[in-house]
């Protein structure tokens, strides 16, 4: 067997020739224009444009669409490829949404480890004052790297859950547009090779939010980063679409919006912020990216005449932030939306008790995704923009508390009079309710802008969203990777080894974020290569180093959930149908999953959460009609 | 419904409990850089208020969720809990209560925020532009220029800031307040020095390659000193 079978062999083979191509039509423009022929940066970009063309055409996502223009049929096929191993399905293109479910969580859980890594190693230069390893521009691209890499990881890890879960859930054969599904996964394999590869041209030393015109004048990097992201964009856009028209259109008969998995909500949620927001970062992206290809200014008032970017001044820093928060706030719903909608899942289950208030749970995420719209400018309270916008947007920010509450009460009211069990996945749910309180807490402070002035840009801030990202992403995903692996493989995994993971894991990240922000109280400001050890009565480094430690305990923990899995996988005991004796439709049907999911279509007779009540029934395959 | 009783009456007390001892771990552990200015005061105030109120939210979650896992635990059977579905009333006073609490805090915040930010008339003014990695002080009145900062303690100060390339931000943390510098752009940050003595500016807009190293000593001196300064600076600029 070629590697070429491999349909990501072709599609990395596709990006390397579109960047050749791409590079070429440049210098071919330029010396028809009688310029000299290679110049890095439009080169560059170009070749990034074109090689998530070539690798999109290498990889075979557009196969079936270009055949469609050519009048050629493309009936679906379904099951592993006939003439090949059944794993190479795993890295070609896949129209059945569990396989692309499974693409996601792997690629997000490897790039998790890419980020992952980045932050252990400028953490350990953080453990001490003073530079010792790294130079100031490396770490200056690392903290951003670190910070982008993980987006890229949540959005893939939240595409994960969406693709495998949601069809299961509402007992769909598979989403609504399987080669869009393909489509929107596939996207990311350019889009992150880029963004890795924008580490090797220079770097980019804006941090993740690269606010020109810092961003505007850096290197190279920038580019390869900016289309990086773009690509990504895309992915959210077709996948948000896929997930929303699945969920409004290819529920069964009898399974009333209010009677869906309250995970479908969250993913309702998110999906519509996705669809509307995701626009914004793309374009302010795309302006700086333009304004340093070809000079038009939109970012940078002042302008520099130089090799980099010769370009004359024009537009308004201030504009920019604007336009990337208006996405780039929403989309810290996008990560914890999904999350949060996996702690209401899995609480009910190990409580052996109804969720406490569905419905306020379930509006608690519309109301979320739509407050989430009115917040972007908190991030800009000294920006310097009007004075006075300071106090509606404080206001709103506030607001997101409430909603945020009633999930928090109402978990409590789940748990309450419960018969609670301590498998794995409940332990990093109830890991994740104490995480994300810690990240929720610290809101406030931040919110209201008397005491926003000290904290802002401080480590505070670090702290304060590490602790939403893991509260409301990395806890209740290992949760749901621990929950499902049983239904993905068919297998248990390491009991004992999943608790060991939860109890290093949960403890060291109480320590990690209350540390940070600790040395943000302190005075330290984020994004900084070196600190000065007298703040904090010179106790700033001992917090550092504790905080250096911590990261090394997650990341110890991370590598013994992987191991777990790959050990698990092989040798793990056969885990039944329904382990966690769950009402949820994917617990119904054999695991692993067969190729179509569901032997007949669905029927839903009742609650989806009715512990306690005997003989209550949610969904049935029996047929109900007089058919 | 007696059991329950008992249970809230139990978790009360261990909340008022916790929140007293979270309250006191945090009020200990934070350590606040010295206040240096007058709108220390009020930010400082404002900060403590949240403290409060984080150890409350946190005691309420914390000792509910703990005191059910332990009370609530599967004990080996595999029965299942109590059907219930929700409380109507409960979700309601969950929702409605933080409102109010929500908007207290947005309005004290909002008063202090409107003081904070009002012109003095007799404010002293200083022209800051960052530049990458350093600043530049102008002083209108004088005409005099300098790499770091002189202040006279005591005298409402307005920083206008502006820079010379890419986004920088004013902040000394005994100062509290930040406000970032924009190319293009005035910006303006209002204080009061009120502690004679010498403090770091920390560049907190991530500003490119030496952005950690973006410091400048601020000395907050004396009405007479300050007035000496001024004299030496404009002598210096003469010769």
């Amino acid at each position: 067997m070629s590697l070429f079978t491999l349909g990501i062999a072709r599609g990395l083979l596709g990006q390397v020739l579109g960047m050749v191509i791409g590079m070429l039509l440049t210098c071919v423009v330029r010396i028809l224009l009688g310029w000299e022929a290679w110049a890095a940066e439009p080169a560059w970009t170009v070749g990034a444009v074109c090689s998530i063309i070539g690798f999109l055409l290498g990889v075979g996502s557009l196969d079936d669409w270009l055949k469609w223009t050519r009048g050629i049929p493309t009936p679906l096929h379904h099951g592993p490829p006939v003439d090949k191993p059944a794993w190479t399905r795993y890295f070609s293109v896949d129209y059945n949404h569990k396989v692309i479910g499974v693409q996601y969580t792997v690629w997000g859980i490897l790039l998790l480890m890419v980020g992952g890594t980045v932050a252990m190693i400028f953490r350990t230069e953080l453990a001490r004052s003073g530079l010792q390893f790294l130079g100031l521009d490396l770490y200056n691209s690392f903290i951003g790297m670190h910070g982008m890499i993980m987006i890229f990881a949540i959005l893939l890890g939240v595409g994960g859950m969406a693709n495998y879960l949601v069809p299961l859930m509402i007992g769909a054969d598979d989403m609504a547009f399987p080669r869009l599904n393909a489509l929107g996964f596939w996207f990311n394999v350019p889009g992150s090779i880029l963004l890795l590869l924008s580490l090797f041209i220079g770097g980019w030393d804006a941090g993740w939010t690269a606010y020109p015109p810092l961003s505007a004048r850096g290197p190279i990097g920038y580019q390869l980063f900016f289309l990086g992201v773009f690509a990504i964009g895309l992915s959210s856009i077709v996948g948000s679409l896929n997930l929303l028209v699945t969920l409004l259109r290819m529920r069964p008969e009898g399974m009333s919006l209010f009677r869906m998995p309250i995970f479908c909500w969250a993913v309702f949620a998110t999906s519509l912020i996705q669809l509307t927001a995701t626009q914004l970062i793309g374009t302010s992206f795309l302006m700086v990216s333009v304004q340093r290809a070809i000079g038009m200014g939109f970012f940078d008032p002042r302008g520099i005449l130089g090799e980099v970017s010769p370009m004359v001044g024009g537009g308004d820093p201030v504009l920019f932030q604007h336009l990337f928060w208006f996405y780039s706030h929403p989309a810290v719903y996008i990560f914890v939306l999904p999350g949060l909608g996996i702690v209401s899942e899995l609480l009910p289950v190990f409580s052996r008790k109804p969720l406490f208030g569905y419905k306020w749970i379930a509006l608690s995420s519309m109301a979320i995704a739509i407050v989430g719209f009115l917040v972007w400018g908190h991030h800009m309270f000294v920006s310097g923009y009007n004075d006075i916008l300071r106090i509606p947007f404080m206001y709103a920010t506030l607001l997101v508390a409430i909603p945020t509450g009633v999930k928090f009460f109402s978990w409590l009211g789940t748990i309450w009079g419960g018969k609670v069990h301590f498998d794995t996945p409940m332990l990093f749910v109830l890991g994740a309710i104490s995480v994300f309180l810690i990240g929720g807490l610290t809101g406030p402070i931040l919110a209201t802008v008397p005491t926003d002035f000290p904290l802002h840009d401080s480590y505070f801030v670090v702290g304060h969203f590490h602790a939403t990202m893991f509260g409301g992403f990395v806890f209740p995903f290992f949760a749901a990777l621990y929950y499902w692996f049983p239904k993905v493989t068919g297998r248990m995994y390491n009991e004992t080894l999943g608790k060991i993971h939860f109890f290093i894991m949960t403890p060291a990240f109480w320590v990690q974020t209350l540390g940070q922000m600790g040395v943000g109280v302190m005075g330290m400001r984020r994004r900084i290569a070196d600190y000065d050890p007298t703040l904090g009565a010179g106790q700033i480094e001992n917090w550092q180093m504790a905080v250096t430690i911590a990261g090394f305990a997650i990341a110890f923990g991370v590598m013994l959930m992987l191991w777990n899995f790959f050990q698990s996988a092989e040798v793990g005991a056969a885990a039944g149908d329904n382990p966690w004796r769950s009402r949820s439709p994917e617990w119904q049907i054999p695991s692993p999953v067969p190729e179509h999911s569901f032997p007949a279509p669905l029927h839903v007779v009742g609650e989806p959460y009715d512990y306690g009540l005997a003989d209550a029934g949610y969904v049935t395959t029996a047929s109900t009609g007089d058919d | 419904m007696a059991k329950n009783r008992r249970h809230f009456g139990i978790a009360t007390v261990l909340i008022v409990i916790c929140t007293f001892v979270v309250y006191w771990v945090l009020d200990s552990v934070l350590l606040k850089p010295a206040a240096a200015v007058l709108e220390a005061g009020p930010i400082d105030y404002l900060f403590d208020l949240h403290i409060w109120l984080i150890a409350f939210l946190f005691a309420l979650v914390a000792v509910f969720m703990c005191y059910a896992l332990i009370v609530f635990r599967s004990r080996g059977d595999e029965g299942d809990g109590e059907h219930i579905h929700g409380n109507g009333t409960l979700e309601i006073i969950w929702t409605v209560v933080p409102c109010f609490v929500v908007v207290y805090f947005a309005w004290i915040s909002t008063t202090m925020l409107i003081d904070l930010s009002r012109p003095n008339p007799d404010e002293y003014v200083v022209n800051a532009e960052g530049r990458q990695w350093s600043w530049l002080f102008t002083y209108p009145d004088s005409g005099a220029v300098t790499a770091d900062l002189v202040l006279p303690v005591d005298t409402p100060i307005r920083m206008d800031l502006t820079s010379d390339d890419v986004l920088h931000n004013f902040w000394v943390p005994e100062f509290r307040v930040k406000q970032d510098s924009v190319p293009g752009m005035v910006t303006h940050v209002r204080f009061t020095p009120t502690v004679i003595g010498e403090y770091v500016l920390r560049c907190a807009e991530l500003c490119g390659t030496n952005h950690s190293g973006m410091l400048a000593t601020v000395r907050v001196v004396s009405e007479e000193d300050f007035q000496l300064w001024q004299s030496e600076q404009l002598a210096q600029a003469q010769e």
